[in-house]
C-alpha cells in the first residue's frame, strides 16, 4: 500500500492541524498575546452563553431553511438536466449550473451585494445586511452542488421503471411521484446533508451579505481569531462546527455504506 | 410547459448575479446606474493595475501551481490504490480522503494558522500550499478514481502478456487510459485552488495572500466597480474552462449524469 | 367464424436519426394467439414492441387496438400489460405493492386490490412472497412477479420483451412451458419479442421473422421452418445449406461439377433456368452404397444428442449434415451422400 502513503501523509497533516485546534479550545486565552495559559473550560463555557448561543441557533435555523429552499429550487433544474430530451438543452443547463459552481465564493457573494444593495433595483423590503439577503445568497451558493447531486441520482433512475409505471396506467405526474421521486431519494438525502453541513460552516456569504448584522458560527470564529486574536475562544467555536459536521458525516457515511455507496 | 417556465425562472435566478456584475463592470461611474450612462473600461484598468491585486495574482499562480503539482501525483496514486486493491473498510478510506470537502473551512484555516504560528511559518507560502493541497486532494482522487474504475484490468494484463514490463505497462496503457480523469483532476484542482477563500484568509498575510483574499479585503473597504471588472474576468475565464471541458471531455461523464435509456 | 384482429400495425415506419429501425411494418395480431417477433438484434423487433406499447411514436403509419387508432395515445392510456426484459420491478416497493401498482392507478378499492394481488400471485405460483422486496427474489421469481403485475390489470394484450433472456438455461426451459400454460389459461392475446429461434418455435402460434426493419415472413412455426420464404428466414431459423443449381429438365438439376440430382418442387422447372435450392442438414443422408454421391468428410462436431458432419462432394460443393448417433468418422474419410428429392426447398 505504498501508493496510499503520500495521501495518508497529507491527511495526517490535516489531522494534526485539527488536533492543534482542539487543543487550543481548552487552553487559557491571555489577552494581548498569542501565547496561551493552562488548561481551562472557559472557552467552551463561553460558547454556551446566551450571546453566543444565539449565533449557533441562527446558524442552525439558516442552515435548515437554506437546505429546504435549495432542495425545492434545485429539483426541477436537476430533473430537466437529467431528463431533457434535447442534448443542447442539457449542455446549456449544465454550463449555466456549473459556471457559478466554479466562479468562487467571493465573486458570487460580491455579485449578490450588487444585486441586493444596488440603487437601480427597488426591492420591496430591505434585503442586504438582513437575514433574508443572507438566505438568498446561501441558497444560490448551494444550488449548483444540490443540482449536480440530484441530477446524478435522477439520471441513474432506470427509465424502464418509468415505462413500466406508464404501462400500468400511471399518468406522467403519477409516474413522477410514485416512481421517479422515490427512486431519487438517495440523492435528495445526500444532497440535503451536504448542503446543510456546508451552510452550517458558511463564511463569505454571511460575512459580506450580513454586513456584521447577521452572523453565523464561522463569522464568530473569524472575528475572534483574526480581529480579537483570541485563538482559544475561536478554536472552541470552530470545534463546535467541527463536531456538528462530523456528526453529519457519520450519518452520511453510514447511509452510503448501507445503500452500497451508489450516490456518493 | 409550466415546468419549463419554472426551470427558466430558477436558471434566471442562478444567472442573475453574473449578469448584474458584468453590466456593473462597464459602468462609467462609481455609483451604479441602470441603464448605464455609457461604457467604460476604467474599472478594468483599475483592476489590472491595482498593486495588491497584481501581487495577489502572482501568489495565486505560485500557490495553485504548487498545490496542483503536489496533489496530482499523490491523488492519482491514492485513487489507483483505492480502486485496484480491495482494502478492508474501503468506504471508510474514501470517507477519510473526501473529508476535507465537508470539514468547515474555518476549522481547517484556524488549525493551520495555529500550526503555522507554532513553527514560525506565518508569512510563508508553504502553509498556503500545504493547506491547498489538502483541499484539492479529494477532487483529484474522485476524478482519477472514476477513470480508474472504468479501466479494464484485462488491458494491462494483455500488455503484460505481450511482453511489456510493469513500468512500460503503466506508461503505455494505464496512463493514457487515465488521461480524461487526470485532465478533469487538474481542472478541478486549479479551479478549487484559484477560488479558495476561507482557509486562505486565515493562513495568509498581506504579503502571501492570494486573489480571493485580496478581493475580499477590497470589497470590505471600497465600493467602486473595480471588483465587478475583476469578477467579470474571473467569470469569463471560468465559462471558457467549463465550456472547453464540456466540449472535449463531456462534463456529464465526469459528473456521472449519464443518459440511461 | 372469422378470427378477430386485436392489434394491427399499418405501414409503420420509424427512424432514429439516419438509422431506419422500421421500414414499413404491416402486422395483424389475432385474438388469443401467441405471436413471436423473431429476429437478430437490431432487426426492429423491440422498436415494434415499443411502438405498440406507446413508448416510441412511429414516423409514419398507424397502430390500432380493437380497430381504434391509438397511434397518438400515451402509454398509460393503452391498457396493455408489459413484461420488461429486466422485469423493471420497482425496487422501493414490496412484491404486493408492485403487483397492486396498476390497480391503484385505476382507483380500485383496497379490499379488491388485495384479493386480486393474491389471485395473481397464485396464478404465477408464487404464494407467500407478497411482503418481500424484488431484490430478495431469484431471477425466475422476479419474472413471475413481473408477469403477475402485468396480468392483474386484465390487459387487452400482453407484451413480453425477451421474457426468458435473463434466465439460465435450465430455468428458461421450464419457464417456457409455464409461460405457455399461463397464456393458455388466461387466454390473453400475447406478443413476445425474442432472438431465440427455439423459444419462438416452441412457444408461438405464429412467428413474424424480422430483418432490417421489415417482416420477412409471418406464419406458424412449422411453415416458417419448413417453407422459409426468403434466404434470410432459412438462414436464421435452423441450419441449412444453400445450393446454386440450374435446371436440366422439370425434375432434375445440376448442382455444379456435373452432379445431377432429382428434385421434387411444388412447380415444374424449366430447362436451363437458375434456381437456388436449400436443404436442411437433417434431410441429408450419409452412408454407403449404390446411388449415393461420392464425398469426403471435411469436419465433424460432436454435440451430444446429435453430430454435425461437414461433407465435400467430389465437385467441391460443401454440405452440412446432422446424424443422430456419433459415427466413427474423421476428416478425410470417404463417405456417400444421398439427397432425397423431396428434401429441397426453393428460395427466391
Amino acid at each position: 500500500m505504498i501508493l496510499l502513503l503520500p495521501a495518508v501523509g497529507v491527511m495526517v497533516l490535516l489531522a494534526v492541524a485539527l488536533a492543534a485546534l482542539l487543543q487550543f479550545s481548552v487552553l487559557e486565552f491571555i489577552p494581548g498575546s498569542l501565547r496561551t495559559g493552562g488548561l481551562t473550560t472557559r472557552n467552551l463555557d463561553a460558547v454556551l452563553t446566551p450571546l453566543y448561543l444565539r449565533y449557533i441557533w441562527d446558524t442552525v435555523l439558516l442552515s435548515a431553511l437554506t437546505t429546504v429552499l435549495t432542495l425545492v429550487a434545485s429539483y426541477p433544474v436537476a430533473y430537466a438536466l437529467a431528463r431533457s430530451r434535447s442534448a443542447r438543452v442539457r449542455s446549456l443547463l449544465l454550463v449555466l449550473t456549473l459556471a457559478p459552481f466554479f466562479t468562487g465564493a467571493i465573486v458570487r457573494t460580491y455579485a449578490w451585494m450588487l444585486v441586493l444593495g444596488n440603487t437601480f433595483i427597488r426591492w420591496p423590503v430591505k434585503l442586504l445586511f438582513e437575514p433574508a439577503g443572507v438566505l438568498i445568497g446561501l441558497v444560490h451558493f448551494s444550488m449548483p452542488t444540490m443540482i449536480l447531486i440530484l441530477a446524478a441520482a435522477i439520471s441513474h433512475v432506470d427509465r424502464t421503471y418509468e415505462r413500466a409505471a406508464a404501462s400500468l396506467g400511471a399518468r406522467p405526474r403519477r409516474v413522477f411521484w410514485r416512481v421517479t421521486l422515490p427512486l431519487s431519494m438517495p440523492g435528495v438525502a445526500s444532497g440535503s446533508l451536504v448542503v446543510f453541513a456546508w451552510t452550517f460552516s458558511a463564511f463569505p456569504t454571511p460575512e459580506l451579505l450580513g454586513g456584521g448584522r447577521v452572523k453565523m458560527i464561522a463569522n464568530v470564529v473569524k472575528d475572534l481569531a483574526l480581529d480579537a486574536f483570541n485563538w482559544p475562544g475561536s478554536a472552541a467555536f470552530a470545534a463546535v462546527a467541527l463536531a456538528v459536521t462530523f456528526l453529519l458525516l457519520a450519518v452520511v457515511t453510514r447511509a452510503l455504506v448501507r445503500t452500497g455507496g451508489a450516490a456518493a | 410547459m409550466i415546468g419549463r417556465v419554472i426551470v427558466g425562472l430558477l436558471v434566471g435566478f442562478m444567472t442573475l448575479p453574473t449578469i448584474v456584475v458584468v453590466i456593473a463592470s462597464f459602468n462609467p461611474t462609481a455609483i451604479l446606474a441602470f441603464p448605464p450612462a455609457g461604457l467604460s473600461l476604467r474599472w478594468y484598468e483599475n483592476a489590472l493595475t491595482y498593486p495588491q491585486f497584481r501581487r495577489a495574482a502572482v501568489n495565486s499562480v505560485i500557490v495553485t501551481g504548487a498545490s496542483a503539482l503536489l496533489a496530482l501525483p499523490i491523488g492519482t496514486a491514492a485513487a489507483l490504490a483505492l480502486v485496484r486493491h480491495p482494502l478492508r473498510g474501503r468506504g471508510l478510506w474514501s470517507a477519510v480522503f473526501l473529508s476535507p470537502l465537508i470539514i468547515p473551512g474555518v476549522a481547517i484555516g484556524l488549525g493551520f494558522l495555529i500550526l503555522a504560528a507554532r513553527f514560525g511559518l506565518l508569512a510563508n507560502h508553504a502553509v498556503l500550499i500545504s493547506a491547498h493541497t489538502v483541499l484539492v486532494l479529494p477532487f483529484v482522487i474522485r476524478s482519477v478514481a472514476v477513470s480508474a474504475a472504468n479501466l479494464d484490468p484485462q488491458l494491462e494484463r494483455a500488455a503484460a502478456s505481450l511482453g511489456a514490463r510493469p513500468g512500460r505497462v503503466f506508461r503505455r496503457v494505464t496512463l493514457p487510459l487515465l488521461r480524461p480523469g487526470l485532465f478533469a483532476a487538474l481542472l478541478f484542482a486549479v479551479i478549487v485552488s484559484v477560488n479558495e477563500f476561507v482557509v486562505s484568509l486565515f493562513v495568509s498575510t498581506r504579503v502571501t495572500e492570494i486573489l480571493p483574499v485580496a478581493m475580499f479585503t477590497y470589497v470590505v473597504n471600497y465600493t467602486d466597480p473595480t471588483m465587478a471588472a475583476l469578477s467579470t474576468l474571473f467569470i469569463g475565464a471560468t465559462f471558457v474552462a467549463v465550456f472547453l471541458t464540456d466540449r472535449f471531455l463531456g462534463l456529464s461523464g465526469i459528473l456521472h449524469i449519464e443518459d440511461h435509456r | 367464424m372469422t378470427a378477430k384482429t386485436v392489434v394491427a400495425l399499418e405501414g409503420v415506419e420509424k427512424a432514429y436519426g439516419s438509422v431506419r429501425a422500421l421500414a414499413g411494418i404491416d402486422l395483424g395480431v389475432i385474438e388469443g394467439e401467441l405471436l413471436a417477433l423473431l429476429g437478430p438484434s437490431g432487426c426492429g423487433k423491440t422498436t415494434t414492441l415499443n411502438v405498440i406499447a406507446g413508448f416510441a411514436a412511429p414516423d409514419r403509419g398507424r397502430v390500432l387496438i380493437d380497430g381504434a387508432d391509438v397511434t397518438t395515445r400515451p402509454a398509460w392510456q393503452r391498457g396493455l400489460g408489459i413484461v420488461f426484459q429486466s422485469y423493471a420491478l420497482f425496487p422501493h416497493m414490496t412484491v404486493a405493492e408492485n403487483v397492486a401498482f396498476g390497480l391503484r392507478e385505476r382507483g380500485v378499492a383496497p379490499a379488491e386490490i388485495a384479493a386480486s394481488v393474491t389471485e395473481a400471485l397464485a396464478l404465477v405460483r408464487l404464494p407467500g412472497v407478497a411482503t418481500l422486496r424484488p431484490a430478495q427474489l431469484s431471477g425466475g421469481m422476479q419474472q413471475r412477479v413481473a408477469l403477475a403485475r402485468a396480468l392483474v390489470i386484465r390487459p387487452r394484450v400482453l407484451l413480453l420483451d425477451e421474457p426468458l433472456a435473463a434466465l439460465d438455461r435450465k430455468l428458461r426451459e421450464s419457464m417456457r412451458a409455464e409461460l405457455k400454460e399461463i397464456q393458455r389459461v388466461v387466454g390473453i392475446t400475447t406478443i413476445f419479442v425474442t432472438h431465440d429461434q427455439h423459444e419462438a418455435l416452441g412457444l408461438a402460434d405464429r412467428i413474424a421473422v424480422m430483418n432490417a426493419g421489415r417482416i420477412e415472413q409471418l406464419g406458424p412455426p412449422r411453415e416458417v421452418y419448413e417453407r422459409p420464404a426468403t434466404r434470410f428466414v432459412a438462414d436464421f431459423i435452423g441450419a441449412s445449406t444453400l445450393l446454386e443449381a440450374h435446371a436440366l429438365d422439370a425434375r432434375t438439376v445440376e448442382i455444379g461439377g456435373g452432379l445431377r440430382v432429382d428434385v421434387r418442387l411444388p412447380r415444374p422447372l424449366v430447362a436451363g433456368e437458375r434456381v437456388r435450392l436449400l436443404i436442411r442438414p437433417e434431410r441429408v443422408e450419409l452412408g454407403e452404397g449404390a446411388g449415393m454421391l461420392a464425398a469426403r468428410v471435411s469436419g465433424v462436431m460432436y454435440l451430444g444428442d446429435h453430430t454435425e458432419v461437414q461433407v465435400e462432394l467430389s465437385s467441391g460443393v460443401r454440405l452440412l449434415a446432422t446424424v443422430r448417433a456419433a459415427p466413427p468418422l474423421g476428416p478425410g474419410d470417404p463417405i456417400g451422400v444421398r439427397l432425397p428429392a423431396d428434401a429441397f426447398l426453393e428460395i427466391a
